[in-house]
Order: structure tokens, then C-alpha cells, then sequence
């Protein structure tokens, strides 16, 4: 008897197109056979598990005290599976104690010795789920494991380990990021790298230093932005040293931990990074400013209110408005720089604030120089522009493109 | 005149094999990219992402023109978005209705004279308002600038943050849908520039105070297929274009830019029909011109929800605006075809755009056109006619069936089997007559533009409502 394929062939030049309907329509079906196959079992699967999670959850205590053998459940990958999620999505939202509890059983019942071994030994995206388990523990132990996962050639793995060790917190973890980067260079995305150490390092910045002296490109500015979010009044004379930095982002880095520092030093430091010739190291340090809330910063918010950026006026013009310096005082400042632009963001940054009848009502109250400069003053307020310069001023203003960003 | 059919149908052929296999190619990318985007999934955390203090402060422009029923519930869904650092900035474009009123009502707005600076050209403003119940927002009253682009620039100029992010008034964003956005941002804020989400159907959905409650497949024909479509456009095309840096179109419906680049290109084309595609365009022309390292990407789980047409008429608008659309942008950026300057966006994407997208009804006329006069001149094969025509019908499937694949293995937003049933059976049914119907309606729209017939005629819609269903 003939074959499907002499049959096909015999078709002549219409053969390519009839194997191409063959291969279309099975793909339809393969598709559409996959689509409902799945979906029953994931159908069956979750009513599975549903109905053992209930049982499980009926005698949870008893299985987390040990009063249930852990070998009861530990053999059956299904169980071990639900078991081991209960407890790690209870340690996301526990408190010290249940947290201590929770821990306490993850080790007895070896749950955590099987993540470190699966995360050491396996490849790919079982390794990752190891790797994520172990993180969610948060426990010291799987440090190691976690960093060694640092190594993979697999930029998931080495992703999915960084966010382990971040998860725990600890400086110990912190160590062997930096030890890693340290050797490898910025070798993931900025952003996990940071986040991890952002949680690592609030316990003690102090060990970012020496790794941020020593990094170059990329990672140091990387290092830097943690370390300007970590830093604290103990490293203030640490930071000292990349006020002048080359690097922007560093200087940026330092403008924003000089928040933490000692007034005093911070003051003298941002006095100079509100003149920097790059905006956003201008920006961190009047935010800086701003959240030192001292009526001293003044001075400089004023010049950061007469920037040419739009953002480190508006935010110099946000922290003017926060300091405990009197209102009325301020204000004069403000008119005092004949800056159309400063005045309209610090008069926003009022309205934003509800400020705007407070201040009216003060400069109603004030004893100032003349009558003729208070009745100056209010009419500023309530017309948002300033007399001298342009009188009919509409309240939107004109483009100032040229010293914009 | 034999000699003419038979070119027309070599070319016809090529044309059809090039396009199926760019398509085969793209479902591909599409599959293996979702694949590994969910086992990265694993591992993020977003709720950290929520409270990071690395997260860059983001404006949403919502521009807001005659949407008196939407307003109130569509800013009340973005209020409530998780991220750090939101700025609010909603444009009422010269509305005729009680949009500003509604507004006003519902935020307790006040008249302020928030920063404000002109710098990308649009209609007068009549005033800035803040609310009193929420801080962080903004709303532009301004004149009517007869179009979605002059709106979204009075949104600009009003921004203040780094990166603003683009909103219809009348979709509903997920609450995360932010956050998942600014992740590829976050990872690398130097080279990423701009980011789009994918925009699902809303229609057939139940969405309770401005929240989607439950995500159901629409109950009309048309509003099904449409949802196919975007299933295609976005987890497959969009997909797969991303992945290369080569994507071209974020919707207009949500996206997000950087502020200053989009201020660099100079906002929003006023005049475009399709600024979402324009800008992007315009963005890639200007960091190719300056040699820059630059991505655009494409996220494929921040979900913004949105009502598509439900009649013939206002869907026959949408396309033939989509099809003119097409057409503006792609004519005064010819100049970028296949000059090395541009890049794999003037060797791949545009000529792709060009070729499968611009000319693809000209093309599906012209294989009409053949196939009748072949069979006037009797030299037409049924035969092979309707083996091709098979072949065509089932390899058009199996790109339908592949985007419902992508959505049941990744974001799986449609649970009732009956919901799964009918967007299957309707990847069988669109063809016929819908696909003649569409290059119908893509036909009129490159009509319309040579004819230079650039009115924006509106839509039907029904407007997000307290409970709609």
C-alpha cells in the first residue's frame, strides 16, 4: 500500500504546500492539545494541593513542634513542598519570636540543610529555587551557599543569589557581595546589587568604605549611591574624602549621606556641593539640606532656589519651606533674589504646604522696615510674581529653555 | 498579461513566506523570553521595590478630554498605585463636559500656581489645580488642542519628576503595574530610557472602585478578536521586538520616558495621529544621531486595562487612525532605512513596519485583485488556490493559538474554561470575515491620509462606571 508520504510526493509541486498544511495543522493541535492539557492538570493539581494544605494546616503546630514526625512528611516531596512554603511565606510576615520558632523548625527538620546541599549541587533553575528558598530563611548558614552562587555562569543564578544574601541582612552577607564584586567587577544590574547591600550594610556601613576607595567605573558609583544611602553620623569624617571626587555620582553619593552627619560637618560640606558644576550632586545636597531642617542651611537653599535646573529648585524651594526658620524672614530672602522662577517654586512649594494664609497672615502681623515693603510683600503673595521686574507677569511662566536641563 | 500574474504571484508568495516566518520567528523569541522573564519573576521582590529609597520620583500624565465618566475612578485607581515617590498630573484638555467639575468634587481642588514652565509647545492654560485630599495631585486645566500629544505636553511641562509616565483616562492600571514597570529603570537607569507595559482588553471585565474585581473575555464577537490582537501584538510582537532594542511603538496607553529625552525631542508631536509611535520614533532617531548606548524595553506583566471599540463603526476609526498613524511617521523617517547610522532600527525594524505592517492591505488587495482575474483568465488552480488558502488559514492560527499559549502559561488572566474555549475557537474564526474587513478599514485609513483627511473622529465608549460590567 502506498505511504502518506509516496502520496505526498506524487502530489508534485503542490507537495510543499501540502506539507505545510500538514505541519500548520498539527501545530494547531500540539498548541491547542498543550493549552488543555495543562490546564487540567494545573486544574487537578491545585485541588490537590488545596485540600492537603488544609490538612496540614489543621495540625500545624503539632508538625512545626515535632510532635508529628518530620519523616512522616519529609519523605514526600508533595508534602515537603507545602510545608516548607507555609513556613516561608509565615517568616515573611512573622514577629521575632514566631520568626525564631519558625527558623528553629526549618533547621530541625532539615529543610534548610536540603536548600544549602540543592542550592551547592544543582544547575539551573532548580538551583535558582534553592537559592531563593534559602534567602527567604534568612538564615546565616546559607550565606556561604548563596555566595558560592555568586559564581555561576547563569547571570539568574548569580541574580536570584544576590537577593538571598540581601534577604538576610546580615554584614556577614554584605562581606562576601563585596568580596565578589570586589573580584568580579559589576558583573548584574545595579539595582539588585544595591538593594542587597542597602539592607546588608545598615548595620555597619563602615565595611563599604575601603571596597568604594578601591572600585572603579561603574561599581564604584554603584558602591557610592549605597553608601550614600546607608551612611550614618559615625562614617561622617569617612566621607570626607569623596567630597572632591571625580566621579559625580560619588560626590552625589556623599551630598546625600551628609544628611546623617554631624551638622556641623555636613554644613561646611554642602556648602560647597550646592555649587557643583553637576546638577544632581547639586540636587542630593540641597535635599541634604533640607533634611538637616536647620534655619543655618538658609543661605544655601536660597542659592539652590536660584538654580538653573528646575528639579534643585523646586526641592531647594520644598526645603525652605520646612525649615524651623521664621516664615516672614524667608520670604523677604526669597523676593531678595529677584529669581521669578525661585519665587514661583517657593510660592508652590507654600501652596503645597497650606502654608500660603499662615504666611499672610504673619506678614499682615510683622513689624517690618515700611508699610510700603509690606504691602509690597503681600501683593507678591497674592499675585506670584515680582513688581519691579514684569508688573503684568502672567501666573504660568514663559519658557526659560535656555537654562534648563 | 500572463507574464504580469505570474510576477504577481512569485512576488505574492515571497511576500507571504517572508511574513510568516518573521511572525514564526517572533512567536519563538516571544515564547522563550516569557519563559525566562517567569523564572526571574522568582526572585524579585517587589514589595521592597515599594518602599526602595532608589526608586526615581515618576509623573503620570493622564490627559483627560470629555471623560466626565471615567475621571473620578480612573485617578482614584492611580492615587492608589504602589510606588514611592508619585506625582499626579492630570490634563483636562479643554473638556466640554463636567470633567474639571467632577474633579473638583471628588479631590477638593484648589487653584494654585504650581511650576509651571512652557517648554514644550501646547494650548494656553486656564489654571493649576492641587487637591486638598491628595498632595501629589496636580490638574492641568488648559484649552482644547485638538489633540492626546498637545494634552500630554501641558503634562510635561508641569512634571517634575525624571521620568514621567504616560496614562489614558479611561484604563485601569494594576496596583503593582508601576513598580513592575520602572523595574527594568531601576536595573539600569543609565541605558533605559523608555519602557512600555502591556495594555490588555477591559471590556467584559467586573471593576469595582476603579479596581479590576475579575478579568472575564468580553460577550461581542468584535471586542473577542480585538482581544486576540492585542494577545498577538503585545506578548508576541512587542515581545519579541524588545528583545532585540528594536521596539518601535510603546502605547500611547501606558509607557514610561525619560523626562528629559522626551524634552530633548520636543514632547509630543501636536500634529501626529500616532504620537505614541512617533515619539518613540523620534526618541531612537536622536540616541542613534548621538551614538548613544540606549534600550527601550518592553515589560510584559505590568497590565494596564483598557475599553477597546465594541461597534463596526468606531473599530473601523480606531484602525484607519492606526493605519494613517502608521503611515505619519514612517514617511518623514524614510530617511533612516538602511543607512548603518540607524542601526538594526533602519535595517530590521522600520523596513519590517514598511513592509508587513504599511503595505501589508495594499499587498492583501493585490492578492485579491490577482486571484480573481487569474480565475477570469481561467488559469487559476483551484487546486493549489485552496491548498494555500488551508495552509494560510491554519499557519494564521497557529500564531493565534500561540500569543493564547503565551497568556496560559505566563499570566493565565483568564481562569473560566469558557473564556478559554471561546478565545480559542475565535483564533479559528477571525479570519473570515474579520481579516477582509480590517484591510478594508487599514485601506480607507492610507486613503484618507494621501487624501489628507486628518480629523480625529470619536469613539464610542462606555467610560469606567462604579461597578460596570
Amino acid at each position: 500500500m502506498e505511504s502518506i508520504f509516496e502520496r505526498l510526493w506524487r502530489l508534485g509541486p503542490a507537495a510543499f504546500v501540502v506539507k505545510a498544511i500538514v505541519a500548520a495543522v498539527v501545530a494547531d493541535g500540539l498548541l491547542l492539545g498543550f493549552i488543555l492539557v495543562r490546564r487540567t492538570y494545573r486544574k487537578r493539581y491545585f485541588a490537590r494541593r488545596d485540600k492537603r494544605v488544609f490538612e496540614l494546616r489543621q495540625v500545624w503546630d503539632d508538625l512545626i513542634s515535632g510532635k508529628i514526625p518530620y519523616d512522616s512528611w519529609r519523605q514526600k516531596a508533595f508534602d515537603r513542598r507545602i510545608v516548607e512554603t507555609i513556613a516561608l511565606d509565615g517568616l515573611e510576615a512573622a514577629s521575632a519570636e514566631e520568626s525564631a520558632r519558625l527558623l528553629k523548625f526549618l533547621r530541625n527538620s532539615g529543610l534548610i540543610e536540603k536548600r544549602i546541599y540543592e542550592a551547592r549541587t544543582l544547575k539551573g533553575w532548580r538551583r535558582m529555587r534553592a537559592l531563593v528558598a534559602l534567602g527567604q530563611t534568612r538564615a546565616p548558614e546559607g550565606i556561604f551557599a548563596m555566595s558560592q552562587a555568586l559564581r555561576d555562569r547563569d547571570p539568574e543564578i548569580r541574580l536570584a543569589a544576590l537577593r538571598g544574601l540581601g534577604r538576610t541582612a546580615a554584614p556577614q552577607a554584605a562581606e562576601e557581595i563585596l568580596t565578589w564584586v570586589g573580584e568580579r567587577g559589576l558583573c548584574v544590574p545595579a539595582l539588585p546589587l544595591q538593594s542587597a547591600l542597602i539592607q546588608c550594610c545598615a548595620e555597619r556601613p563602615k565595611i563599604l568604605i575601603p571596597y568604594v576607595r578601591q572600585a572603579k567605573g561603574p561599581l564604584r558609583e554603584a558602591l557610592g549611591r549605597v553608601l550614600g544611602e546607608v551612611a550614618t553620623p559615625s562614617i561622617g569624617p569617612d566621607l570626607l574624602q569623596f567630597v572632591g571626587d571625580d566621579l559625580d555620582e560619588l560626590r552625589a553619593a556623599s551630598a546625600r549621606a551628609m544628611s546623617h552627619s554631624e551638622p556641623s560637618l555636613a554644613f561646611e560640606v554642602l556648602h560647597e556641593l550646592v555649587r557643583d558644576p553637576i546638577w544632581f550632586v547639586r540636587l542630593r545636597a540641597i535635599v541634604s539640606l533640607g533634611e538637616l531642617d536647620d534655619a543655618r542651611a538658609v543661605p544655601d537653599l536660597l542659592v539652590g532656589l536660584t538654580d538653573s535646573h528646575r528639579l534643585v529648585r523646586l526641592r531647594a524651594a520644598e526645603a525652605l519651606v520646612k525649615t524651623d526658620a521664621p516664615i516672614v524672614p524667608n520670604f523677604q530672602k526669597v523676593v531678595g533674589t529677584h529669581d521669578r522662577y525661585g519665587l514661583q517654586a517657593y510660592l508652590t512649594a507654600i501652596e503645597n504646604a497650606g502654608l500660603q494664609n499662615h504666611l499672610e497672615a504673619e506678614l499682615q502681623a510683622a513689624v517690618l522696615g515700611s508699610q510700603d515693603e509690606k504691602e509690597s510683600l503681600l501683593k507678591i503673595l497674592r499675585e506670584g510674581c515680582l513688581p519691579s521686574t514684569e508688573p503684568d507677569a502672567p501666573v504660568i511662566s514663559p519658557t526659560k529653555s535656555a537654562s534648563l536641563p | 498579461m500572463i507574464w504580469l500574474l505570474d510576477l504577481s504571484n512569485h512576488t505574492l508568495f515571497w511576500y507571504y513566506v517572508g511574513s510568516n516566518v518573521s511572525y514564526l520567528v517572533m512567536l519563538i523569541i516571544a515564547l522563550k523570553t516569557a519563559a525566562a522573564h517567569q523564572r526571574r519573576l522568582q526572585s524579585y521582590r517587589l514589595g521592597w521595590l515599594k518602599e526602595s529609597p532608589l526608586a526615581p520620583p515618576v509623573t503620570m500624565i493622564v490627559p483627560a478630554h470629555n471623560e466626565e465618566k471615567s475621571i473620578r475612578v480612573a485617578v482614584r485607581n492611580l492615587l492608589e498605585l504602589d510606588y514611592p515617590q508619585l506625582e499626579i498630573v492630570v490634563v483636562n484638555d479643554g473638556s466640554q463636559d463636567r470633567t474639571l467639575e467632577e474633579m473638583r468634587e471628588e479631590f477638593r481642588l484648589r487653584q494654585v500656581r504650581a511650576v509651571y514652565v512652557a517648554e514644550t509647545k501646547c494650548a494656553p492654560i486656564r489654571g493649576l489645580y492641587r487637591s486638598e485630599n491628595s498632595g501629589n495631585l496636580l490638574v492641568v486645566d488648559k484649552e482644547a488642542g485638538g489633540s492626546k500629544a498637545d494634552a500630554i505636553n501641558a503634562g510635561l511641562n508641569a512634571a517634575t519628576s525624571p521620568y514621567i509616565c504616560v496614562v489614558d483616562a479611561d484604563s485601569v492600571l494594576e496596583r503593582d503595574a508601576l513598580l513592575r514597570i520602572m523595574v527594568p529603570i531601576l536595573a539600569d537607569p543609565k541605558r533605559v530610557v523608555a519602557v512600555g507595559g502591556i495594555i490588555r482588553v477591559l471590556n467584559g471585565s467586573e471593576i469595582e472602585g476603579g479596581h479590576l474585581k475579575r478579568v472575564r473575555l468580553p460577550r461581542k464577537s468584535i471586542e473577542v478578536i480585538q482581544v486576540i490582537e492585542y494577545l498577538r501584538a503585545f506578548l508576541i510582537g512587542r515581545e519579541a521586538w524588545g528583545q532585540g532594542n528594536m521596539l518601535m511603538i510603546i502605547s500611547g496607553a501606558f509607557g514610561v520616558f525619560r523626562t528629559d529625552l522626551v524634552r530633548a525631542v520636543g514632547g509630543y508631536r501636536a500634529r501626529a495621529i500616532g504620537e505614541d509611535f512617533d515619539l518613540v520614533a523620534r526618541m531612537h532617531r536622536l540616541l542613534l544621531e548621538r551614538g548613544a548606548d540606549y534600550q527601550i524595553h518592553f515589560v510584559p506583566d505590568p497590565m494596564c486595562w483598557t475599553e477597546v471599540p465594541s461597534d463596526l463603526r468606531s473599530l473601523a476609526r480606531q484602525r484607519a487612525r492606526w493605519q494613517k498613524g502608521l503611515l505619519d511617521v514612517l514617511w518623514p523617517n524614510r530617511d533612516l532605512l538602511f543607512r548603518p547610522r540607524y542601526g538594526r532600527i533602519g535595517s530590521f525594524a522600520l523596513p519590517h513596519l514598511w513592509l508587513f505592517e504599511l503595505f501589508a492591505p495594499v499587498v492583501e488587495l493585490t492578492g485579491l485583485a490577482t486571484i480573481v482575474l487569474a480565475a477570469c483568465l481561467g488559469v487559476l488552480s483551484r487546486h493549489f488556490f485552496l491548498q494555500f488558502l488551508l495552509f494560510g488559514y491554519a499557519f494564521a492560527t497557529v500564531i493565534s493559538i500561540g500569543s493564547v499559549l503565551q497568556e496560559e502559561i505566563t499570566y493565565k488572566r483568564y481562569n473560566d474554561w469558557q473564556d478559554v474555549f471561546r478565545l480559542i475557537s475565535y483564533c479559528f474564526l477571525e479570519h473570515f470575515p474579520y481579516r477582509q474587513l480590517h484591510m478594508i478599514w487599514r485601506l480607507q485609513g492610507l486613503w484618507q491620509y494621501l487624501r489628507g483627511d486628518m480629523a480625529w473622529k470619536p469613539l464610542k465608549r462606555k467610560g469606567l462606571g462604579p461597578a460596570r460590567t
